[in-house]
């Protein structure tokens, strides 16, 4: 059981990536284990989408190893550089699930369509497997009502739920949140994080993105700081959120102002 | 104001101004569906980040959206022979002309078509999994197409008004044939004037396609 819950999803070694001139990730190890939810927090221009970005090759790193289910991506060069054809690079981002601020849903499709599209598509499915997952992923996020609804018909707590069921219907081994929530009206962004709530306690390996500190103390295992590309600090959520040790951190925290720790819990 | 109208040669060569619209017809036909289909891989050739493949690619679309549609045909009549290893006759020039004319303008409408959909769907669909192919045909595609509708609709007609251009080169087409009637029967104000309603009643429902499409675009975004 011990070792079973030790599995390693993800392992980012030495991650490097710049744009040009400008180095945006400096080195960054990580490893994620089975059913951890990590939240990144961190100044704007930290390199947070970047690093999520990385690990589904949305961009290519510049530099060290990622390693999912403990597979290095990409082919080995002789001079050590590495290539990714494009078909390893879709295998992979299939394995990976990705959700976005601004929800991206496509217009063109119904809610249950938006859904279907990638199993259909990317994993070949059978029309009877791609209603089986549209339904449950949809129930998950408690829209499989709104199945035959336009995304236009939805409010953006909706789309975004729907935009969280398109990427779990695929059936990733990790998730990524990018902001979230960031576009949401204030009242909107309950349901969302309810939602995320839920799928770290049911075990799925979350990686979020996220400035929402009441929920990153709340739902985190692990909370990392980034700064200028670095991972400044990390621990349990009290360790990072309470006690930081770090200038950087504290300032981050301190422009936080509206993050209150949840009440004692008495029992 | 004394001129006596006199309809009566129209109705005589019927047939012949039958022939003429039928070829029109044919001509806008041919040029759209090849210019349609040719444009959509010089729009992708212009989109792509290789300079190998978008460097020519722009120069075509500038040649022919730079120079008059008459010129072009004129010259695949007289011109291209030279060159030619197939015979040109006066419907291959003027499907040639129209078509690449129709090819570079339609190249723009995908291009734009395809650059106005976010860079969130493409984000999006590749984030699935998907291959360019794919989110090409799956994702950007059948929703840049639906933006596209009204600018091709709006293409068809200024076809089938380019295709009385090729009189000139004596293809039978509408305007052409009323000339022929014209000089046989000296009646040339009543023959110009038909074949004027006769493209009016052909275009006409085209023009006003593209009015309610944009409208319905105006509406819906
Ligand atoms: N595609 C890109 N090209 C050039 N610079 C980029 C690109 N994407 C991000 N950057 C730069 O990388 C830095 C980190 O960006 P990002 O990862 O988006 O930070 P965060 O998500 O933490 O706000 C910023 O300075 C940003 O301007
Ligand atoms: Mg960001």
């Amino acid at each position: 059981m011990e070792t079973n819950q030790n599995t390693e999803v993800l392992c980012l070694e030495g991650l490097k990536k710049s744009f040009g001139d400008l180095l945006v990730l400096d080195n960054i190890d990580l490893r994620v284990t089975k059913g951890e939810t990590i939240v990144i927090l961190g100044a704007s221009g930290s390199g947070k989408s970047t690093m999520l970005r990385c690990v589904n090759f949305m961009e290519v790193p510049s530099g060290g190893r990622i390693i999912l289910h403990g597979e290095q991506v990409g082919k080995e060069n002789q001079n050590g550089s590495r290539t990714y054809d494009e078909k390893s690079l879709s295998d992979l981002r299939s394995r990976v699930g990705m959700v976005f601020q601004h929800f991206n849903l496509f217009p063109h499709m119904t809610v249950k369509q938006n859904v279907m599209e990638g199993p259909r598509t990317v994993l070949k499915c059978d029309q009877a497997e791609c209603e089986r997952r549209a339904k449950l992923y949809l129930d998950k996020v408690g829209l499989g009502w709104k199945a035959d609804a336009w995304p236009s018909e939805l409010s953006g707590g909706q789309q975004q739920r729907v935009a969280i069921a398109r990427a779990l219907a695929m059936e990733p081994d990790i998730m990524l949140f990018d902001e979230a929530t960031s576009a949401l009206d204030p009242e909107l962004v309950g349901e969302v994080l309810e939602t995320m709530k839920q799928l770290a306690e049911e075990g799925m390996t979350m990686l979020i993105v996220t400035h929402e500190l009441g929920f990153a103390y709340t739902v985190a295992d692990r909370v990392l700081f980034l700064s200028k590309g670095k991972i400044l600090e990390q621990g349990a959520p009290e360790a990072v959120l309470i006690n930081p040790k770090e200038e950087a951190t504290k300032n981050f925290l301190r422009g936080h102002g509206s993050f209150r720790l949840p009440e004692p819990n008495l029992d | 104001m004394d001129y006596q109208w006199d309809f009566s040669a129209v109705v005589t060569y019927w047939p012949v101004l039958l022939v003429g619209l039928k070829n029109t017809i044919i001509l806008a036909a041919v040029c759209l569906v090849l210019g349609l289909f040719f444009g959509l891989f010089v729009g992708a050739a212009r989109y792509s980040s290789n300079r190998l493949v978008n460097w020519p690619a722009t120069a075509f679309v500038e040649v022919f959206r730079n120079t008059p549609v008459l010129v072009q045909i004129m010259w695949f009549y007289f011109a291209f022979p030279i060159i030619s290893p197939i015979e040109v006759n006066a419907f291959t020039a003027a499907t040639l002309g129209l078509t690449l004319n129709t090819v570079a303008f339609s190249s723009e409408i995908y291009r734009a078509g395809i650059q106005s959909i976010s860079k969130g769907q493409w984000e999006a669909a590749k984030a699935l999994g998907m291959t360019y192919t794919e989110q090409m045909r799956r994702i950007i595609l059948p929703q840049a197409i639906r933006r596209m509708v009204p600018a091709f609709t709006n293409r068809a007609v200024e076809l089938v008004k380019m295709t009385s251009l090729a009189s000139v080169i004596a293809y039978g087409e509408l305007m052409h044939q009323a000339k022929t009637i014209s000089i046989i029967a000296f009646n040339p104000i009543e023959m110009y004037t038909s074949v004027a309603i006769i493209f009016f009643v052909l275009i006409a429902p085209l023009s006003l396609l593209v009015q309610r499409l944009e409208m319905k675009k105006r509406k819906s975004s």
